[in-house]
């Protein structure tokens, strides 16, 4: 070791700066804005164990709601379905006339219990054009008649709508949850 | 009085205290990032002091590289990383300051003025004479210096924080202190070896 080691060492030893400086460095922290998380750390943020119960909870209350539906649309094929068409009739997207000169599609039991509607008399219409015109979108009044007329599809129809608006709900408190984190559900 | 088994016992403490400190501090813990401050802020001005050779741009430099760290608490695994990343960083950015702004005085060796008294009467006027002659190095020369003889790094050390080739350092070290000698020997005669 020579002595210029010793000299430069204690020429270039550890100098402290002002006695304030941590504390102006804790003002300057907190005066910068919030970093903006990036899309994957968002992400990877969903998987961290508080947030992660929440998540399980919203695609869980999905998947299931999503499995009844299916479910449904399998054992009642003849629902309607929300524009009001016909599902599971095989002309159902041909043209409406078809439909409304075929009169409701039932299941037996509804044979059974629902009265027959009165319809009113509606003209022949099986022209081209007017299969054209109506094939792509029904007159309101058609699937106002449509809904009267199977009254089991409306009410498993709400019954699907009800059940996306729990899912919604859930969906929404998870996700307010995951946001404010250690929020708790009110149920 | 307490022994090297003692003083190894403290060490370990201080270690774990510190690894602590630095887990509280990435959770948020604004006390504790605090602490890891005070502990090095000794080191990253020093460095950031003796190689910008001005105080309140050492001082603006320090809080720069400690608010970079606050942003960066989540990738520091250790307190031997966190030691590391700060040398890193404080390096590289005094060298990027001083290429930048080329603030520090070009003085070339020649310039540099002759201490009136022995050394040895007046340690602090050699210890300048050594600053100014280091001050005149081009820069990662200077920086490599500065980091054999404040943080006592070795070689390989310094060439992990500069990102430079091992001989590189050494050569570099060589050829500063053949001009510290040279400098020295002409000034003071007997200072060398």
């Amino acid at each position: 070791m020579s002595r210029l080691d010793d000299e430069l060492r204690m020429a270039f030893r550890r100098e402290q700066p002002s006695g304030d400086f941590t504390d102006r460095v804790l003002v300057r922290i907190a005066r910068q804005p919030v970093p903006k998380l990036k899309w994957w750390q968002t992400l990877a943020a969903l998987f961290q164990p508080p947030k992660l119960r929440w998540v399980a909870i919203g695609a869980t209350a999905a998947l299931l709601v999503a499995i009844g539906a299916a479910q449904y649309a399998r054992l009642h094929p003849e629902a309607i379905d929300d524009g009001g068409k016909l599902a599971g009739t095989p002309k159902a997207e041909g043209g409406s006339n078809t439909a409304r000169d075929a009169g409701p599609v039932k299941t037996p039991d509804v044979i059974h219990q629902a009265p027959e509607p009165k319809l009113e008399p509606t003209p022949q219409r099986n022209t081209d054009r007017h299969l054209a015109a109506v094939s792509n979108r029904k007159p309101n009044h058609t699937r106002a008649k449509d809904r009267v007329v199977n009254p089991e599809a409306e009410a498993a129809r709400e019954k699907v709508m009800l059940a996306l608006h729990i899912t919604s709900e859930t969906l929404n408190e998870a996700q307010r949850a995951i946001r404010d984190d250690g929020y708790k559900p009110q149920r | 009085m307490v022994g090297w088994e003692g003083t190894i016992a403290l060490e370990n403490r201080a270690a774990v205290a510190l690894e602590d400190t630095l887990e509280r501090s990435a959770q948020g813990d604004q006390l504790a990032f605090a602490d890891i401050v005070r502990q090095h802020q000794g080191m990253v001005f020093g460095l950031a002091c003796h190689f910008l050779r001005d105080r309140s741009l050492a001082e603006e430099l320090s809080q720069e590289v400690f608010l970079n760290l606050h942003q960066n608490l989540r990738s520091i695994k250790s307190p031997a990383h966190l030691t590391f990343w700060l040398r890193k960083v404080t390096s590289h950015r005094c060298i990027d300051q001083a290429r930048r702004q080329k603030v520090r005085p070009q003085i070339s060796l020649e310039d540099v003025p002759e201490p009136f008294t022995h050394p040895t009467e007046n340690d602090l006027l050699l210890s300048e004479l050594l600053k100014r002659v280091v001050d005149a190095l081009p820069e990662k020369a200077r920086m490599v210096v500065i980091l054999r003889y404040q943080e006592d790094l070795e070689p390989a050390e310094i060439a992990k924080v500069l990102d430079m080739p091992v001989n590189t350092v050494k050569s570099h070290l060589r050829r500063s202190l053949s001009i510290l000698r040279d400098k020295l020997s002409r000034t003071l005669g007997e200072v060398t070896q």
